[in-house]
């Protein structure tokens, strides 16, 4: 008998959008579940195994309790595999947006002094906690990266992310330029490929919801958007959306901060 | 005698959430529907944004609802603004929400709630032994996903919807080929019907209920609409939705509940066809009087069935809608342009759970300055305790296994939303 490999598919703090992706492969679906051994998916089904190895598990969400951070280690320790799904898992995502204000500043606003028992911190990816062997990011991530990524890491391999951005898919495309030709605030010049250039192909400038690419130029960004009139308060929210934890956006938004 | 029934993990619903029962003899001494989804604190990251960023900010609250999030969010910017999009903006936002309800309501039918009435634990291991009922919900919740890709460009967290109206229109190719998906789904949802009819609804949480659904000037059954109308005869304009949705924090749980003069209230598609299913027409009718939705029930596990009337609706509107759509000639309009000035706007339209609420404060920029959402699910919350209350008092004398099974039935009868009822954003005084 061939032993199917275990995987798990886990939420943490999110909008469940990556097990809803998941969920969205219907004509693959129940391939995939005929294929691997679907050992947790509280989303899907009541029976779950909370204990046992895995040699996949898919995290999705950030970390923003600190009863997460224990539930991802001892995800961690069952799992020969750890992939971050979507971009809270990649780069901390939305709830990230403004970790430099207080949580319990935050909490008083939301809740007013009842809600002073809710322990949360800031949001944070996975990465932060654990060691994570792939990212898969994206809000919400591609349906066809997570088709294509399924089966090569089943045998252990690692698929190649593109090391280009948006904006060279954009070209490929042949759309009109929203940054340079209509001015428009559009982070495809930094944000990582893999969506075809979903958004500015509807016209729609890119908000860069699947996080930096490699070696993304970030002052030559902000220059040019300077010099098509927005605000450096602008262009840093823009920038801070969708991955403020990231490296290569950190020292531009820590300029805005301080400056 | 006592004894208590703790659900750490509620699984097959959206997010994460428990359940908290003790029973004193016979009688129900705490009931809780705990929702610990952590908190993201949205309102932190709108304040100072410009209006046109809000709405793909607040679509990520929630994935299954991130159509309708950021579709009514389009509507509160727009009222704040004084905007009038077009009568095509109008048909396809309607489609777009269609979308949405065909997509959800598949997805909690036969993949989360069918399971416990077919005795599964999951829809993958249903599908074992019934892969014709899996397959058909597949199907089904496809052609949702289809129509919110076609008009949305992407099943979950839009990106062609924009505040005035589009980014692109969709081609009347595109609608034609769209408009064929819905005809072969149509077929489906009565199969569904026909199969839902067969089964035994529970009766054990039958009690009075108060529910609340939007209605619009026209007196037609829509996800869109003016007024917030009670079952109790009851009416508001949507500005005042706080004289309904009066919030509350409440310790077990990171959503607050709101109670409409100290009574708790439901919404959703069984509300929707008990406020205004007397206006539903052709197969949705028919579908509503075989599965016995056509008189008013206070069984909450018509929630179920009432989706099924809904997907048969949201199918054959959403027919009605390309035809006009194309009979009115497809035209590439541009969004309506934005005059911002210091404003409040509200919005409100139904999601697949039930009404949801956004409103917002921006200053003479265009940046907001306050903002408040009211998901359907904080809105259920008291009635979904009041139905578990029921349900512990009338099976009391019943095993602790299968009381707590019957308790997460009723629980996910609502479909819940947790990561939208925790989610929501509130820096009202604005």
């Amino acid at each position: 008998m061939i032993v199917k490999p275990k995987i798990g598919i886990f939420g943490l703090t999110g909008c469940s959008g990556e097990q809803i992706v998941i969920l969205n492969c219907e004509d693959e679906l129940l391939d995939i579940a005929g294929a691997v051994d679907i050992r947790v998916f509280h989303t899907a089904t009541s029976d779950n195994d909370e204990q046992g190895p895995l040699d996949i598990a898919f995290v999705e969400g950030s970390v923003v309790k600190p009863e997460e951070v224990e539930v991802l280690k001892r995800i961690r320790k069952r799992a020969k595999l750890l992939v971050a799904i979507g971009t809270c898992a990649a780069w901390g995502g939305i709830p990230a947006m403004h970790n430099e204000l207080s949580r319990a500043d935050l909490c008083r606003a939301v809740y007013g002094g009842e809600g002073e028992c809710f322990e949360t911190i800031p949001p944070q990816p996975l990465r932060a906690f654990v060691k994570v062997d792939y990212n898969i990011s994206g809000c919400p991530m591609e349906k066809d990266d997570f088709l294509r990524a399924v089966p090569m890491l089943i045998h252990g391999d690692l698929p190649l992310q593109p090391a280009y951005a948006v904006c060279t898919e954009c070209k490929m495309r042949e759309n009109e330029c929203l940054l340079v030709t209509r001015g428009q605030l559009c982070l495809g010049p930094l944000t990582l490929a893999g969506c075809n250039a979903r958004c500015p192909s509807y016209g729609v400038a890119c908000c860069g919801c699947r996080g930096p690419v490699d070696e993304a130029n970030v002052a030559s960004e902000v220059k040019i958007l300077q010099e098509k009139g927005f605000t450096l308060a602008d262009i840093h929210n823009a920038l801070r959306t969708f991955a403020a934890p990231a490296q290569a956006l950190e020292k531009e938004l820590s300029r805005g901060i301080t400056g | 005698m006592s004894t208590s029934i703790v659900i750490d993990h509620l699984c097959r619903i959206e997010g994460h959430g428990g359940i908290t029962v003790e029973i004193k003899n016979g009688k129900a001494t705490r009931v809780q529907m705990d929702i610990l989804e952590g908190t993201r604190f949205f309102e932190a990251l709108l304040k100072g944004r410009i209006y046109s960023e809000v709405p793909g900010i607040v679509s990520r609250i929630c994935s299954i609802c991130s159509g309708v999030h950021t579709i009514t969010s389009q509507l509160a910017v727009e009222d704040a603004f004084g905007v009038q999009v077009t009568p095509q903006t109008r048909l396809l936002r309607d489609l777009f929400l269609q979308g949405g309800n065909i997509e959800s309501h598949a997805l909690h039918v036969f993949c989360l709630a069918l399971p416990d009435y077919l005795g599964y634990s999951g829809a993958i291991a249903m599908a074992a032994d019934h892969p014709d009922k899996v397959k058909l919900g597949l199907e089904l919740k496809k052609i949702g996903n289809t129509v919110q890709e076609v008009v949305g460009g992407r099943a979950v967290h839009p990106v062609n919807t924009v505040v005035g109206g589009f980014g692109k229109v969709p081609t009347a190719d595109e609608l034609r080929q769209l408009r064929n998906k819905l005809v072969e789904g149509l077929d489906l949802a009565q199969t569904a019907v026909d199969f839902v009819a067969s089964l035994e609804t529970p009766r054990f949480t039958e009690s009075p209920t108060l529910y609340a659904a939007l209605r619009p000037a026209d007196g037609s059954f829509s996800l869109l609409g003016e007024q917030i109308c009670l079952s109790n005869g009851q009416a508001y304009p949507i500005h005042e939705y706080r004289q309904v949705c009066n919030e509350f924090v409440v310790p077990h749980s990171h959503s607050k509940h709101s109670m409409f003069n100290g009574q708790p209230f439901m919404v959703g598609a069984l509300a929707r066809l008990m406020i205004n299913g007397a206006a539903l027409n052709g197969l949705a009718k028919e579908a509503a009087q075989r599965l016995g939705l056509d008189s008013f029930t206070e069984n909450i596990f018509h929630n179920n069935t009432a989706q099924v009337v809904e997907l048969v609706y949201s199918l054959e509107h959403s027919i009605q809608l390309i035809d006009e759509l194309l009979q009115a000639g497809v035209k590439q309009e541009k969004p309506v342009e934005v005059k911002v000035r210091a404003a409040r706007g509200t919005g409100a339209a139904e999601a697949p759970r039930g009404i949801l609420y956004h409103s917002y404060t921006f200053d003479e920029q265009g940046r907001l300055t306050s903002a408040d959402v009211i998901a359907p699910t904080s809105q259920n919350a008291a009635n979904i305790e009041k139905d578990m209350r029921v349900a512990v008092e009338r099976l009391a004398g019943e095993p602790k296994e299968v009381l707590a099974h019957k308790l997460e039935m009723v629980a996910r009868a609502y479909d819940p939303c947790l990561s939208c009822s925790v989610h929501l954003v509130d820096l009202t005084n604005g």
